[in-house]
């Protein structure tokens, strides 16, 4: 005994109606953990907390598609600068012992301004924003002149 | 006939008398203003020259300046005019009494003058602070320890002094652009005489040094991208002192921008036994004016393998060379993956932020590991090799599984589609089956 055409409709319809639901329901409920995305514009980023970040040291941060250095100077001081080098791309890295920033690959020096003091770098680093919000330290884009 | 004739030639010959005139004129026009152009044809006008200086009013009237005046000569815009050098009075009107040897008129400086010359300002920090306080005054000095300068105290008459590098009378700061010492100048200031056969004859040395060092890694650089930074004659072979650098200071001269590929190969065994055998460090396997890009097959036991030039099948050498090249092809293999893995991210817009900075740092790693060829240590080698080979194929399965995730959401899609396709058909038909029944139960 063959099914009805009632039926037959009924069961297309409910099967269709059930696949919609799920594939309407699917992105509504992967919205609340949405995948990751490149964020298309970052403007500050959050480099952890003061009280972890020892003096004299310093650390790389992903600053959108940007790596920055982040330097505590002895004074204490906080500065940040874009971490590639202006000669060749090279990540540039903070030297304690003599207080500059140093690319590996030709010797490129620049001072805790950013400023390119000696070696083959033609330009300075770009200098980042940084401030200190209860204790947490933000490294902000440089606001234009 | 013979009227109509002779006018035409008469028009003719008016015709081409017009049209020489017209040339010369051309030619007289191009003449001055060309006279008025410096060797770089910057077109002088004199304007910022002084009015009341005899020397120079005189000379600007009789079209008689030296070849390559420029008014932005450095002298000239401190005030040291032409009696700085000349002598003379540059303030009496009468030529043969300004230009009088007893108004301390010396005319052309003779050549072997020139040092002391030019030193007996520069030499004088006395003198020199009031210009430039920080300025070195050791050049002279420097002079005669360099090649040129050693030739020249010995009466060679060809060898370069101060003027045949700074020039004479457009002579500007090295960090001007328009001076023949600037970075970017000074290859061609260097060529106008170490590349001309005929003037290098009597010396016995190479005249290629231009021709090879345009197409060397750091020429490309220097006078293909105008990168200042990179290193012109100079900064091998030193400015007032040059001298081509021995086999104790070689390592030194590339180290200076080098610095790691140095310090690794300063210990090696290596070097121990180049400095013995007094062969050039880096030049071994550099060479020196054409060094090329370094590759990875440079180092291994292929054809274009440099270590196979002194090691021997089944030394220890050989099977350091082969092992460091294997490691060197795998990380670049790897990362070339990974570069293209992320390039298909990129293209279908998915996450490649985090892709992109693991290749930063696998680059990283590669140029390290390179550097770290200067070890000669397999081992030192491998330890950096296998973090970039680590950061390169963790890149790739990021990418992997971005692409897998860009696969999953266009099924998803097709799916969903598919789904409301078959609905609005079911519910087309639905519809159809209730008006049918309706209109059955109307009956």
């Amino acid at each position: 005994m063959g099914i009805s055409r009632k039926k037959f409709i009924d069961y297309i319809l409910g099967g269709s109606l059930l696949g919609w639901l799920g594939s309407t329901l699917y992105p509504v409920l992967a919205y609340l953990k949405p995948p990751k995305v490149p964020e298309v514009n970052v403007n500050s980023v959050n480099a952890g907390m003061l009280t972890d970040f020892s003096i004299n040291s310093s650390k790389i941060l992903k600053f959108g598609r940007i790596p920055v250095i982040l330097i505590r100077k002895d004074s204490g001081e906080l500065r940040a600068f874009e971490a590639t080098c202006t000669h060749l791309d090279c990540i540039v890295q903070y030297k304690r012992d003599e207080k500059q920033i140093y690319c590996a690959c030709h010797n490129g020096r620049y001072d805790l301004h950013g400023l390119n003091i000696s070696g083959p770098p033609p330009r300075p680093l770009v200098q980042f924003d940084v401030n200190v919000i209860r204790d947490e330290i933000v490294v902000s884009k440089p606001k234009p002149v | 006939m013979n009227e109509k004739y002779l006018n035409n030639t008469s028009v003719l010959i008016s015709s081409i008398f017009t049209l020489l005139l017209l040339v010369s004129f051309g030619f007289a026009e191009e003449a001055m203003d060309s006279d008025k152009q410096d060797s770089t044809g910057v077109t002088n006008e004199f304007s910022n020259l002084p009015k009341d200086d005899t020397c120079i009013s005189c000379h600007i009237e009789e079209e008689e300046m030296p070849e390559g005046f420029n008014e932005n000569d450095i002298h000239m815009q401190a005030g040291l005019s032409c009696v700085g050098c000349h002598g003379g009075d540059n303030t009496i009107d009468d030529e043969d009494e300004a230009m009088d040897e007893e108004n301390g008129f010396v005319g052309v400086p003779d050549r072997e003058e020139i040092p002391a010359l030019c030193g007996k300002c520069h030499s004088s920090i006395e003198f020199m602070r009031d210009y430039q306080p920080r300025i070195a005054t050791d050049q002279v000095e420097q002079y005669y320890t360099s090649i040129h300068g050693e030739k020249f105290k010995q009466g060679d008459e060809n060898v370069a002094t101060c003027i045949s590098c700074h020039s004479s009378h457009g002579i500007m700061p090295a960090t001007d652009p328009r001076s023949t010492v600037y970075a970017l100048s000074v290859p061609g200031t260097c060529k106008s005489c170490h590349s001309d056969k005929d003037y290098m004859a009597d010396y016995n040395i190479p005249t290629d040094q231009y021709e090879k060092y345009a197409a060397s890694v750091h020429g490309e650089a220097l006078l293909d991208r105008e990168d200042t930074g990179a290193p012109a004659c100079n900064d091998c072979h030193g400015n007032h002192g040059t001298t081509p650098p021995g086999v104790a200071s070689l390592a030194h001269v590339c180290g200076s921008c080098h610095v790691q590929n140095e310090e690794y190969f300063s210990q090696t065994q290596m070097a121990k036994e180049f400095a013995e055998d007094e062969m050039h460090a880096c030049l071994e396997c550099h060479g020196n004016h054409a060094v090329a890009k370094p590759t990875d097959d440079m180092v291994g036991i292929g054809e274009d393998a440099i270590c196979m030039e002194c090691h021997d099948v089944d030394e220890d050498g050989y099977f350091a060379a082969d092992s460091i090249h294997i490691m060197l092809t795998q990380i670049t293999a790897a990362y070339d993956s990974a570069l293209s893995k992320l390039e298909e991210v990129k293209i279908i817009g998915m996450d490649d932020v985090e892709i992109g900075f693991l290749l930063q740092d696998a680059h990283q790693d590669i140029i390290h590991s390179r550097t770290l060829v200067h070890t000669f240590d397999p081992q030192r080698v491998k330890e950096k090799a296998d973090v970039a080979l680590k950061n390169s194929r963790d890149a790739i399965k990021l990418g992997i599984k971005e692409l897998d995730d860009y696969d999953t959401r266009r099924m998803g899609l097709g799916v969903a589609t598919l789904f409301i396709t078959v609905l609005a058909i079911a519910l087309f038909f639905k519809i159809r089956y209730i008006e049918e029944e309706q209109e059955k139960n109307k009956l």
